[in-house]
């Protein structure tokens, strides 16, 4: 038992770099402020790709075999994973293994809708909206819990994840007093998909509806003639859309309206300006301000 | 109304100048039993806009349309040259292999790509609700010159050969890339098919089928749209399915016209007999396993709920219905909950982490409420079915029963009278 554990962990006090595999690169970049130079960090899922509709291929398998830690959105957005961890049959990243990662634990989920309610609940996901990342806030709380578990990990090293932290977030709080004021007097908005939750709620941005209200069900005629009226009412300023989202629908909103479309990133590298963590919600933050 | 119309009547100009066209093509689709061939079509334009979109293009530029035309053109060539195969290999079957593969390629492509590429073929996928006038004017255009042009150039051609059987492809190939831009693979689909096939059930000579499909097919299509409006539901799936009803009344109606009198009266009895066995499994269902779905009783249930009243006593009714006010009751205060809680990340003092914590504990306990109601409610009548399951199977037996043997004598009535 005492050399096993030995083993397991000499990859871990030696001076190899640890091993991280996120599943979504906004973690993944999350992660590396924290974790710096001492680790190396991969993502399963390709910048920009459907995180929960997402196939693994055969060496997402061989990444998580050798892995120290697996850190996941959780929330039930990244499913996929827990048959991956299961395979991969590494003890050390299965659920309740040393190097198992869940960003989601303690942060305050909005939307909260239990599984199997019933059909008319708006998001298909299970236990609250996952799109907690995009709070900016929140990455605190993230940091603090990979922050937790790579000291676990490798304790020599636990002073300097922590000064890493501090500094990332010194640099968050800077900027977020420049993302509130520059939305202080944003316009009302209406999204395509229900993203921006805990976006809106950071920055007090009012979403007066959502186009598709169900995740793969195009809109009813009544719904988008509904939201073209509460638009106009609330003089909408701007129809939010991601890169993925079909265009057309946001166009013929806007056009009803009276708004602009503004292309919003909910992921890094899903636009080339998002390159990390920051400039993901720097981007978001600029494309929404209204222009002076 | 008005403003029903302002948002219908793009979409409902789409829909006709989309059947114009597709029923057109479906005749001859139908005729030469190739029924997929638009979905191969339509995923082989779909690599093409990829395979731009990989090269640095914007996905609805002209180069995407144009990369996508190339690659249809090249479909069509293929397609047209293994036309002499399908005497070992069915046509279908090699439409099937164009489909798949195109299908795989563009998952490959789109592995390599930098970023968001996984998401072009629903780019370029359209929705028929947000037609915009440009595209839509474009699309006439084209759907013109192609009626126009394609016919001429067939009856210029020698029948069945190569040439003419790519120039079928290619013309077909145009429109296709096209309407599915506009209106998406599925509803593409339904209007090709239903309206034709409604055409050839009520039709022999070609242009008498035509006819038919595009007042069958335009009709359906209104109705499809005002249902979609009136009753809140996804407009491209509503269409569809409105098309699948119009085909089975266009079946049932070829049925009455055609068939004798004598030949209706035996539909009739087929359909009496199937309901009286429908009927005795119900029974024999509800005997062995109550507790079971009940398809039939539930289904009755729900379009007559006072039926519940006769096999539930009073008291088992009234906990039922409470059951059911407390659970509506949790399901308002969760949604009044969340409504609060979401005004105010604009409205007012914003709420702290607390507080949404908070929030979010309440929700989950109405939700776990709502679902222990959900059990009373489900448990409560399901020992009364249990209780009364005897008497359920007797009262169906009786109407199967009356069903089966009424029939002889409700027919000897005509048949005794003086001709």
């Amino acid at each position: 038992m005492t050399i096993a554990l030995f083993l397991g962990l000499e990859g871990v006090v030696g001076a190899e770099p640890l091993r991280l595999v996120s599943t979504t690169t906004e973690l993944e970049s999350l992660a590396i402020s924290v974790g710096g130079e001492l680790i190396v960090a991969t993502h399963l899922i390709p910048a920009g790709q459907d995180a929960e509709n997402f196939q693994p291929r055969p060496q997402d398998l061989a990444r998580v075999r050798e892995a120290q830690a697996v850190l996941r959105v959780g929330v039930d957005y990244d499913l996929w994973l827990d048959p991956l961890l299961q395979q991969a049959g590494n003890a050390r990243v299965r659920r309740g293994g040393a190097g198992y990662i869940d960003a989601s634990t303690d942060i305050a989920l909005l939307d909260v809708r239990a599984g199997g309610v019933g059909p008319d609940d708006g998001h298909a996901h299970g236990r609250g909206n996952p799109h907690y990342w995009l709070d900016p806030a929140n990455a605190a709380m993230i940091t603090a819990t990979i922050l937790e578990a790579l000291a676990r990990l490798d304790p020599p090293n636990a002073k300097r994840y922590e000064a890493n932290r501090l500094a990332f977030l010194e640099r968050l709080d800077a900027k977020m007093g420049e993302w509130k004021r520059a939305l202080e007097n944003a316009p009302a908005l209406i999204a395509y998909h229900d993203t921006w939750p805990y976006f809106a709620r950071r920055f007090r941005l009012r979403f007066v509806g959502i186009v598709e209200l169900r995740p793969g069900v195009p809109p009813s005629a009544s719904h988008l003639a509904k939201l073209a009226r509460e638009g106009i009412e609330a003089r909408v300023g701007a129809i939010v859309r991601e890169p993925h989202e079909p265009a057309r629908d946001a166009q013929f909103l806007a056009s009803r309206t009276g708004a602009r479309v503004a292309v919003l990133a909910s992921s890094v590298g899903a636009i080339p300006e998002a390159r990390d963590y920051i400039s993901l919600i720097d981007y978001d933050v600029r494309a929404l301000a209204p222009s002076r | 109304m008005i403003e029903a119309l302002s948002f219908l009547a793009l979409p409902a100009l789409a829909c006709a100048a989309l059947v114009a066209i597709h029923a057109y093509f479906g005749l001859h689709v139908l005729e030469r039993n190739v029924i997929f061939v638009d979905l191969a079509l339509a995923q082989v334009a779909a690599l093409g806009a990829t395979a731009a979109f990989l090269l640095g293009h914007p996905p609805q530029g002209l180069a995407a349309h144009a990369y996508a035309l190339g690659f249809t053109v090249a479909a069509a060539a293929l397609l047209a040259s293994t036309r002499a195969w399908s005497g070992r290999i069915p046509q279908e079957a090699q439409i099937g292999v164009v489909y798949v593969v195109a299908a795989a390629a563009a998952l490959l492509l789109v592995d390599r790509a930098p970023q968001g590429a996984e998401h072009i073929r629903q780019i370029l996928t359209g929705n028929i609700l947000t037609v915009g006038w440009s595209e839509l004017a474009w699309a006439i255009a084209l759907y013109a010159a192609v009626g126009l042009a394609y016919p001429w150039i067939a009856r210029a051609l020698k029948p069945s050969g190569w040439i003419s059987e790519f120039a079928f492809y290619a013309a077909f190939g145009v429109v296709v890339t096209s309407s599915v831009a506009l209106a998406g693979v599925l509803l593409v689909f339904a209007f090709l098919i239903i309206p034709a096939a409604i055409g050839v059930l009520h039709a022999t000579r070609f242009a008498s089928q035509l006819a038919i499909a595009w007042i069958a097919g335009t009709a359906a299509a209104f109705v499809g749209l005002a249902i979609s409006y009136a009753s809140d539901l996804s407009t491209g799936a509503t269409l569809v399915c409105t098309y699948g009803a119009a085909l089975a009344i266009a079946g049932i109606a070829r049925g009455l016209r055609r068939e004798r009198r004598a030949k209706f009266g035996a539909a009739l009895r087929l359909g009496r007999w199937l309901a009286a066995a429908l009927l005795a499994a119900s029974a024999i269902w509800i005997a062995i396993s109550p507790r079971a779905d009940q398809p039939l009783l539930d289904s009755l249930e729900h379009a007559f709920p006072a039926i519940r009243g006769a096999y539930m006593d009073a008291k088992s009714l009234a906990i039922g219905a409470e059951a059911a006010a407390y659970g509506r009751r949790y399901r308002d205060e969760a949604d009044k909950l969340r409504a609060r809680e979401a005004e105010r990340r604009w409205k007012g003092e914003p709420l702290d982490e607390e507080e949404v914590r908070r929030i979010a504990s309440f929700e989950k306990s109405y939700n776990e409420m709502i679902r222990g109601e959900e059990f009373v409610t489900r448990e409560v009548r399901s020992r009364a079915r249990e209780a009364k399951r005897w008497w359920i199977a007797g009262a169906f037996l009786l109407v199967a029963a009356i069903l089966a043997v009424s029939l002889p004598a409700w027919r000897s009535i005509p048949r005794s009278a003086p001709r």
